[in-house]
């Protein structure tokens, strides 16, 4: 049986404090129509006045794009309560010769906000934040309305997402998962890696989430120029207790350079096999499927 | 220097590269005719055929970062045309294949351009500070 997102926030230490506000509020939430069938009624104009006002105060994430300054892969510095069919999982893991993303499959959450290279950008319109992440080309849509999960999420790359703000904390809270997305479950111990490998992926364990894989997610701006996010990661096929993961750090770019652009992902050349393991190399036939 | 710059910038922004199959180690230059330039997702190529030192010619595919990245780092689609006589700095496959990675692109009109491939986010967010005049590499015949 799927977990209730107030039991999850019980579960987590962290939150502990909060949880019984967490729990009034989602009584009163719960009360209100959050179905997606749901009819959606208009703002009067007044009270959209009223709502960019209230957005005007918050915490501004949005003048210009952010660019990941921490390394691709998560560190996990204290190590993962997994379960033992995770334990399993790892014991027979063989580390990725080379990217796994090498060709134009989305990554999904949550390894899609891990990439770096190019920006991210976000957007606030009343009852939703979107967040633009030019390396996939993807949008994700964080409602902010006040709705509460759907029962039975369809399955999506980027899930599906439900801000909420805590002072100046955005918290965001996803599930509904499809399986493929990438995730990284944990970090090899350093002594597993070849010495001197430059890649930014060794040492990474990708593997299979579970169907209920939750993500909470607070980000927040350490100063002007520098925002943090912090995931804790829910999935009981995997840990057995809830992850907390370092903040992953991202700074601000305002020049013209720093605008987002189009992520339109056409070519692949080069494509990582699955099958070997390694990175295979194919100049001749531009479809190349993946 | 190369090395060092190489592996101390490389944890941030292989995206989509490949990250085995070059040696970052080292540098070669190649000088040759540009037959095609691919400006796509997720990463350009650029194909230049080299005249080797016995007189045969040699295709070599060469990969780039992805345009959004090196639009950032000052790259335009049109700075190079097919037909161009270019000179390029590359990191070539270990396994001894035509293959490689593009570091440095001078071009005919005197324009040097770098690739942005393997820099930290603070230089992908910042742009280029340092451009050198001419090939680092080593020649290749």
């Amino acid at each position: 049986m799927k977990p209730t997102p107030v039991s999850l926030l019980r579960d987590d230490p962290a939150l502990g404090l909060r949880g019984c506000v967490c729990a009034l509020v989602a009584l009163v939430l719960a009360s209100l129509p959050h179905d997606a069938r749901a009819a959606a009624v208009a703002k009067s104009k007044d009270e959209l006045a009223k709502t960019w006002r209230e957005i005007a105060a918050l915490p501004d994430f949005w003048q210009g794009t952010w660019q990941s300054v921490s390394p691709i892969a998560d560190d996990f510095p204290t190590p993962p309560d997994y379960t033992p069919s995770a334990l399993q999982y790892i014991k027979s893991y063989k580390p990725v010769e080379d990217s796994p993303f090498a060709n134009c499959k989305p990554l999904g959450l949550p390894f899609v906000m891990n990439i770096g290279g190019m920006p991210m950008k976000f957007f606030q319109s009343p009852g939703m934040i979107a967040l633009y992440i030019e390396s996939s080309g993807m949008t994700r849509f964080i409602h902010t309305d006040g709705r509460v999960h759907d029962a039975l999420p369809n399955p999506t790359f980027l899930g599906e997402s439900i801000g909420h703000w805590e002072g100046d904390t955005l918290v965001v809270d996803t599930t509904g998962f499809v399986p493929e997305t990438l995730f990284q479950m944990g970090k090899l111990a350093s002594k597993a890696l070849k010495q001197g490998d430059p890649s930014p992926l060794s040492g990474v364990i990708f593997g299979p989430h579970g169907p209920h894989l939750r993500l909470v997610e607070r980000m927040r701006l350490a100063d002007f120029n520098t925002l943090e996010i912090q995931t804790t990661i829910y999935d009981d096929t995997v840990f057995k207790r809830p992850y907390s993961l370092p903040p992953r750090r991202f700074i601000r770019g305002i020049e013209r350079r720093n605008e987002p652009q189009e992520w339109a992902c056409t070519d692949n050349r080069d494509f990582f096999d699955p099958t070997t393991g390694k990175l295979e190399y194919n100049s001749k036939d531009k479809a190349q499927s993946r | 220097m190369v090395v060092i710059a190489v592996l101390c910038c490389s944890s941030v922004a292989y995206a989509h590269h490949s990250f085995a199959l070059f040696d970052r180690s080292k540098l070669i230059t190649l000088t040759g005719t540009v037959r095609e330039w691919k400006w796509a997702n997720p990463h350009t190529w650029l194909t230049v055929v080299v005249r080797k030192a016995d007189g045969t010619d040699e295709e070599w595919a060469l990969v780039g970062s992805s345009p959004n990245m090196m639009i950032r780092w000052g790259w335009n689609a049109a700075d190079i045309q097919v037909g161009d006589k270019v000179m390029v700095d590359i990191h070539r496959a270990r396994d001894g294949r035509p293959i490689g990675e593009l570091h440095t692109v001078f071009l005919p009109n005197g324009k040097v351009e770098a690739d942005p491939g393997g820099q930290s986010g603070e230089a992908l967010a910042g742009g280029p500070t340092h451009l050198p005049s001419k090939p680092q590499g080593e020649p290749y015949k």
